[in-house]
């Protein structure tokens, strides 16, 4: 990453809709940079305008204030072929016509640069052929959309927007409706797009846990507060990260890097390896036991003792613990 | 690539079949290898086919798929455009408007003194065009920012009926002599064409497909959506105007000339994309003109049965072939998702 530097920038943005006359402006003085060859994660509760900025980066609503510098030049002025050449973009909804390829869809990337009739020439399905290898995605050229999975659909989404060979990528959530593992294979994937195509990255998400694993920059945003940027590491510590839970509710626990409820209880007696100790204490807030009149022991080879009755599982506690009560 | 181009010999054998039988079946049978023989080299077996053939049944015959083009490709835009599979120019009730249209001129215009006979086919045409436009910028409009199919299907059908009531209002003000020219007309006839009207439905056609041409890559695009469209570079409000003036010509002009032509515009491409197994629509706009021509061809062989002495109105024809069609489309359980 020697070689960063900034390739959209938005100075002093203003934004919002006007309905009826009526303007109504959701985000005021707006400034950010973002970097090349870097995966930047948007972070921010629903409805503080994450979608509104996205929509004014992708051109498609104009700054009332502020300027969105591309390159070198205002965002404005190209025209929407010359703006496609640049900043590609992947969403999360998953409408998409089953009949299409995924080599098809991939050579759909290329739209802004092939004649009147679409033609691919030899240099367009150079891009293709590309986009499909750094996505993993070869052997799967000639499936139809509506055989994959949704992840793969996505890995898919992404290859066509790497064909659309611009500097930027806007992903607006492109993980909402995937498990848990292609979460993972999505993000590790747009890190390496960003890392080895020196491409600029920035990606919509709720998905904390998986942002602070691949991102190298977090831009946190907060109804009434300008957008936040720095490393994700450094909101961490800084604890600008709570800015993200208001109340006293949740709190983002950074020992184990990710937000839990604010009250696990501390009192109750229980003994043995702290991971263990953690759990079990858990699992007993969680299923209504407030207080122990004996200690709990857990032995290395997850053996409880309670009341000199020992157990397997925590199954088996809370059922000795709700007996004894009784 | 090399399956989908391979069906276009197989889609054009079967529009060539449909044609020679189109021109054989009617009241005279006649046999379609003397029908070859006398078209190639103008000695026919029986004068009277010659003159059946020539001055009846070849321009009806070249209606039928100027037509079957005409319709399919306006359902094909509409159905890409408004990324909904129940779109189609008589859904949506465009062919309604280009009803209101030629009803306006034909009844109103009797009313206001307007000669009967006086009406020549551009004038028709003109009216055709012009409803069709008009209403189909008002459900585009609407359809703008209606995703779901249900509530388009709702839109158009209260649309259609609306317009509708206006023909009735029309009609209970009207003569009986524009009375009975207007229901002639709107029974759909694809036979009542002279040569010259042919040569203004084929200028027609061709203009209305000149804008698909230029579109082709816009349309590709817009499978994914608007959003991803415009993000691939594609003016998607330029292409609204290109798409109604497109449909507004072709489906307005067939219906001016041939009457209201029901669920052709919706049922053909979705038999092209089933055929073709493809979303390309430089596939799926040549193949919805072939199959579109093919069928409006067989609709209208069974609507000139041999042994009858009248033929039935095309467009009872094509919604007794076309509704079973399109409920069985719509009963399969992915149809959104395979379009």
């Amino acid at each position: 990453m020697a070689n960063q530097h900034i390739t959209l920038e938005g100075i002093g943005l203003s934004l919002g809709y006007s309905q009826l006359g009526k303007r109504k402006e959701l985000l005021h003085d707006l400034s950010f940079q973002l970097y090349s060859g870097e995966l930047t994660c948007l972070l921010g509760p629903n409805g503080v305008g994450k979608s509104t900025l996205i929509k004014a980066i992708l051109g498609n609503l104009k700054p009332w204030e502020g300027k969105l510098i591309l390159g070198e030049q205002e965002l404005q002025t190209f025209p929407l072929e010359e703006r496609a050449k640049r900043i590609a973009v992947v969403l999360s909804e998953p409408s998409y016509p089953s009949n299409l390829t995924v080599g098809q869809l991939v050579a759909l990337g290329r739209t802004p640069y092939t004649n009147w009739g679409g033609k691919l020439s030899k240099e367009d399905r150079k891009w293709v052929e590309q986009a499909l290898s750094d996505t993993r995605l070869t052997e799967m050229q000639d499936e139809r959309l509506g055989e994959l999975s949704d992840g793969q659909r996505q890995k898919a989404m992404i290859a066509r927007a790497l064909a659309q060979d611009g500097s930027v990528i806007v992903l607006d959530e492109p993980t909402a409706h995937l498990d848990l593992v292609n979460r993972f294979e999505i993000m590790t994937l747009l890190r390496e797009i960003s890392h080895i195509k020196q491409k600029a990255v920035l990606v919509v998400t709720h998905d904390l846990d998986i942002a602070l694993e691949t991102a190298d920059r977090f831009w946190l945003m907060n109804c009434g507060n300008p957008l936040y940027m720095g490393r994700p590491e450094d909101i961490l510590l800084s604890g600008k990260i709570q800015d993200l839970f208001p109340g006293e509710k949740y709190r983002f626990e950074l020992e184990r890097g990710k937000v839990e409820l604010w009250q696990v209880p501390d009192n109750l007696p229980i003994n043995g390896p702290a991971v263990g100790v953690y759990w079990v204490k858990k699992a007993l807030y969680k299923a209504g036991i407030k207080e122990l009149s004996e200690e709990i022991v857990i032995e290395p080879d997850f053996r409880l003792t309670y009341k000199e009755k020992t157990v397997a599982s925590i199954e088996e506690l809370i059922q000795l613990i709700q007996a004894a009560k009784n | 690539m090399s399956f989908k181009i391979s069906l276009f010999p197989f889609a054009l054998l079967l529009l060539g079949i449909s044609f020679l039988l189109n021109l054989s079946m009617g009241s005279i049978w006649i046999p379609p290898v003397e029908l070859v023989e006398g078209l190639v080299s103008g000695n026919w077996a029986k004068n009277s086919w010659e003159q059946i053939i020539l001055h009846y049944r070849l321009p009806k015959a070249l209606v039928a798929i100027l037509a079957g083009i005409g319709l399919s490709v306006s359902g094909l835009q509409m159905q890409t455009f408004f990324r909904n599979p129940l779109a189609g120019p008589y859904v949506l009730g465009i062919s309604s408007g280009a009803g209101l249209g030629v009803a306006l001129l034909m009844l109103a215009g009797a009313a206001f003194g307007v000669s009967l006979t006086g009406l020549n086919s551009w004038a028709i045409a003109g009216a055709g065009i012009v409803g069709a436009g008009s209403l189909l910028v008002l459900v585009s409009l609407i359809a703008w920012h209606v995703k779901d199919s249900m509530t388009l299907l709702i839109v158009g059908l209260m649309v259609g009926s609306g317009v509708a009531a206006v023909v009735a209002v029309l009609s209970f003000f009207s003569g009986a002599e524009a009375l009975k020219l207007f229901t002639v007309w709107s029974m759909g006839s694809l036979g009542a064409l002279t040569w010259s009207q042919v040569s203004i439905l084929c200028l027609l056609i061709l203009i209305g497909t000149i804008p698909i041409i230029g579109s082709i890559k816009s349309y590709n695009a817009l499978l994914l959506g608007e959003t991803y469209a415009r993000s691939m570079g594609i003016h998607t409000s330029r292409l609204r105007w290109w798409m109604i003036g497109s449909t507004g010509i072709l489906a307005g002009g067939i219906t001016a000339f041939c009457g209201p032509i029901a669920f052709l515009g919706i049922a053909v491409p979705h038999l092209a994309r089933m055929a073709w197994k493809s979303a390309d629509h430089r596939v799926l706009f040549p193949g919805s003109a072939i199959f579109g021509a093919s069928l409006l061809l067989i609709c209208d062989s069974f609507s000139h049965f041999p042994g009858w002495a009248s033929s039935l109105p095309i467009n009872a024809v094509t919604s007794l072939i076309g509704a079973p069609l399109v409920i069985s489309l719509i009963l399969r359980k992915n149809l959104s998702k395979d379009f």
